[in-house]
C-alpha cells in the first residue's frame, strides 16, 4: 500500500531533534527450514554442520572481542557448548539416520535440553544452548541472524521494536527510529533518548512505510511525515534559561564509572538522583568482595558531580538475574522477587553492599544517600531504614514504584528521608501494562492523567511528611514535563547525562509559580494528549 | 591402561554449572588422556563434553570420583588438584 505525500502518521516522540531520511524496514527474521531428511549423502551433510558450527564459533569469538572484559568470557563459555564433542556425536547419530545437517544438529540440541530440563540452574544455559542450534540452523539455510545496516547514507529504521542486540548494531547511518509497537519506556526509547537518534515509538500507521521511502522523524509533534522534510518539523519550545539556577535540583543518572565521569565533565548536574548499582553485579560471575565492591564504589563516587549522591541498592529479578545469586525461573518476573524483596534469601548480599558503600562514602568523604527499590509496604521501608542506620551514616529512602507505597507516602514521615519516584516502573504498576509488552506502549506514555494525578498525591504526601520527593524516571527527560513535576511539588528531578542540559534550561527559565500554573493546566486534563497540549500551550504563553 | 581414581568435592555454591564444566573439558582436551567422571556407584561419563558434566546435574556438596587413564600418579594428582580447584566456584 502506498502512503500518500504528506500523510501524518501518529506515534509517541522520542527526543527534541528531527531527522529525515530514508526509510530501512528491519523485518523479523524469516523462519528456519522445517526439519527433513537429507537428499545427500552423511558425509557431504556431516562437511556442511562442521563448516556451521566453525562459522558460528568465528561470529561468536568477534562478539566477544566486540563486548570486551567479562562478557568475552560469555562468549567463550557458549563456544564450549557449540563444540562439544557429545553433542557433536549425537548430532553424528541423527545424520546417520539420514537427517539433514540442521535437523541433526537441532535434535542433538533438544536431545541435551531435555536431560539438563527441569533443573532451574540450567534454565539459562538451555536457553543458550537453543540460542546456538537456530544460530547453527540459520547458517545452514543462509538466513541472517543478525541486523545488517548500511554504513553510510541518512536512513530511517522501522521495525516492530528493537531488541537490546539489535540497538547494539545501530551504524551512524541511522538517523531515526520508527517502532509500530513500544511506548516510550521501551529498550529502543531508552536507547534512542541517550544516543540523541529522534525516534517515534507507538506508531502502528508506519506498517503501510515501504523501503525507499522519504520520512520526517518529527518527535516533537509526536508524528512521522510522509515525503516531509526539516521545514515541517515541530519547534521544540526553546527555554532560555533566565535564571542562574533552576527551580529545583537537576541530577545525573549514572550506572558506571564513565557515567560518572561524563556526567561531572559535560554537564551542570547537581549530583547524582539516581546511581543504578546493579551493573556492577550482573557479568560477575561470583560475589564480589567487600573489599572490591569499595574500590569501584568510592571511584564512582569521587568522581560524581558535586552534590548529593543517590544510590539504589540492587535492583535485580529473575529476568536481570546476577549470576552468583541463584535467582529462580519465574511465571511474572516483574512481579516477583526483586529489588528489596531479595532480602529474604540475600540478606548477607544487601548488608554488604550497604556495608560497602559506607565505606566508600567515608573514604570519599561525598554526601550519599541510600535507598531500596521495589518497596510495596511502610513496614519495607521501615526495615530498610532500620538495616541501613544500623550500617552507616547516609541519608535513607526508598524508590516508589509500587501504587501501594505511592498511596503511602505521608506515613513515611519519620521513617525515611527522602523518596524517589521510579516513573518507569510507577506507571507499569499503575496501568498493569507490561513494560516489556510491545503491544501496550501508549498506557505508558507519561502524559496519562491517572501517572501524572498520582505524582501530585505522592509529592503532597511528601511535603505533608517533610520528606523530599525526587523523580529519576524516563519521564523527567521531557524537560516540559519536569516543568510540571516542579509545580506538581517534587523537589528535584534526575535524568540521563544527554538530557541534563535541557531540563535543566528548562527549569531556569520561569518561576516555581509558573510551574504550578503550568501543573494545575495539566491537572485539569483527562486524556494523555490533552495533558502534554495543555502544557506546551501554557508554556508558549510564556 | 590402568585408571587412577580420585575423590573430588563440589564447593561451588550453584553446583556443576556450565563454567566449571568448560574449565574441565578444556583441562581434559589439553591433558591427552582419557578421563571419567559419575558419582561411586552410578554410571560414569566422559569428561571432554561440559554438557555430559553439566547432565549430571551434580549440587553442591556433592563428592564425585575421577578415573584417569594413566600410569602416572603425579600427573593424576595434578590433574584432580585442578579439577578440585575448578569445583570451588
Amino acid at each position: 500500500m502506498s502512503v500518500a505525500q504528506g500523510t501524518v502518521l501518529s506515534g509517541l516522540g522520542v527526543g527534541l531533534n528531527s531527522a529525515v531520511g530514508e526509510v530501512h524496514i528491519v523485518k523479523p527474521q524469516a523462519p528456519l527450514p522445517e526439519w527433513t531428511k537429507s537428499s545427500k549423502s552423511v558425509d557431504e551433510e556431516r562437511s556442511a554442520l562442521k563448516v556451521a558450527i566453525a562459522n558460528v564459533s568465528e561470529n561468536l569469538d568477534a562478539l566477544g572481542v566486540r563486548a570486551g572484559g567479562t562478557s568475552a568470557e560469555i562468549f567463550e563459555a557458549l563456544k564450549f557448548l557449540l563444540e562439544d564433542e557429545e553433542l557433536f556425536e549425537v548430532a553424528e547419530g541423527n545424520l546417520d539416520d539420514g537427517w539433514t545437517a540442521g535437523a541433526a544438529y537441532g535434535m542433538a540440541v533438544n536431545t541435551f535440553a531435555e536431560i539438563l530440563g527441569g533443573d532451574p540452574d540450567f534454565d539459562e544455559r538451555v536457553k543458550d544452548l537453543q540460542d546456538l542450534s537456530r544460530r547453527v540452523q540459520a547458517d545452514l539455510a543462509g538466513i541472517e541472524m543478525a541486523l545488517t545496516l548500511p554504513e553510510i547514507g541518512r536512513y530511517v529504521l522501522v521495525g516492530d521494536d528493537f531488541s537490546p542486540a539489535d540497538t547494539a548494531q545501530f551504524t551512524k547511518a541511522v538517523v531515526g527510529v520508527i517502532t509500530l509497537k513500544g511506548g516510550p519506556t521501551s529498550h529502543t526509547a531508552i536507547i534512542c533518548r541517550s544516543r540523541s537518534i529522534p525516534a517515534v515509538v507507538s506508531c502502528g500507521a508506519a506498517a503501510d512505510l515501504e523501503n525507499g521511502d522519504t520520512v520526517l522523524v518529527d518527535p516533537v509533534g509526536d508524528r512521522v511525515v510522509f515525503g516531509g522534510d526539516e521545514t515541517l518539523a515541530t519547534k521544540a519550545i526553546e527555554f532560555v534559561a533566565l535564571n542562574a539556577e533552576p527551580v529545583i535540583p537537576v541530577r545525573a543518572n549514572i550506572g558506571t564509572l564513565a557515567d560518572a565521569e561524563g556526567a561531572t565533565a559535560e554537564t551542570k548536574a547537581e549530583g547524582v538522583g539516581l546511581f543504578r548499582t546493579e551493573l556492577l553485579y550482573l557479568s560477575a560471575n561470583t560475589a564480589p568482595s567487600i573489599d572490591d565492591q569499595v574500590a569501584s564504589y568510592s571511584a564512582i563516587l569521587a568522581a560524581a558531580p558535586a552534590g548529593p549522591i543517590v544510590v539504589r541498592t540492587i535492583d535485580a529479578g529473575s529476568d536481570k538475574p546476577v549470576p552468583f545469586l541463584n535467582m529462580p525461573h519465574e511465571e511474572n518476573p516483574s512481579l516477583g522477587v526483586r529489588g528489596y524483596r531479595l532480602i529474604q534469601d540475600h540478606r548477607e548480599f544487601i548488608e554488604d553492599q550497604l556495608k560497602s558503600l559506607e565505606l566508600a562514602r567515608v573514604a570519599t568523604g561525598r554526601e550519599v544517600w541510600v535507598m531500596a527499590p521495589m518497596i510495596a509496604t511502610v513496614g519495607e521501608a521501615k526495615a530498610f531504614a532500620d538495616l541501613a542506620r544500623s550500617i552507616g551514616g547516609y541519608k535513607v529512602g526508598v524508590m516508589v514504584e509500587t501504587p501501594s507505597i505511592a498511596a503511602m507516602i505521608e506515613q513515611l514521615e519519620g521513617v525515611v528521608d527522602f523518596v524517589s519516584v521510579g516513573t518507569n516502573d510507577l506507571s507499569q504498576y499503575l496501568f498493569a501494562a507490561d513494560r516489556m509488552n510491545p503491544s501496550l506502549g501508549a498506557l505508558l506514555n507519561h502524559w496519562q492523567p491517572g501517572l501524572i494525578r498520582t505524582l501530585a498525591r505522592i509529592a503532597d504526601g511528601g511535603k505533608k511528611a517533610g520528606i523530599s520527593v525526587g523523580v529519576c524516571g524516563e519521564s523527567a527527560s521531557d524537560p516540559a514535563f519536569a516543568v510540571v513535576l516542579a509545580g506538581l511539588g517534587i523537589t528535584s528531578v534526575s535524568v540521563s547525562k544527554s538530557q541534563v542540559t535541557v531540563v535543566r534550561n528548562a527549569l531556569s527559565s520561569l518561576d516555581l509559580g509558573a510551574c504550578k500554573e503550568i501543573a494545575n493546566k495539566v491537572l485539569a486534563a483527562t486524556s494523555p494528549e490533552a495533558a502534554k497540549a495543555a502544557a506546551l500551550d501554557a508554556l508558549s504563553q510564556l | 591402561m590402568s585408571a587412577i581414581a580420585h575423590e573430588v568435592e563440589v564447593l561451588d555454591p550453584i553446583g556443576l554449572h556450565a563454567r566449571p564444566a568448560s574449565q574441565i573439558v578444556k583441562l581434559v582436551k589439553e591433558s591427552g588422556l582419557t578421563i571419567t567422571i559419575g558419582r561411586e556407584g552410578e554410571e560414569f561419563v566422559k569428561a571432554n563434553s561440559a554438557l555430559m558434566l553439566m547432565s549430571l546435574k551434580i549440587k553442591t556438596g556433592e563428592k564425585l570420583t575421577l578415573q584417569i587413564e594413566t600410569e602416572d600418579s603425579t600427573v593424576a594428582g595434578e590433574i584432580a588438584g585442578q579439577i578440585q580447584e575448578f569445583l570451588k566456584g
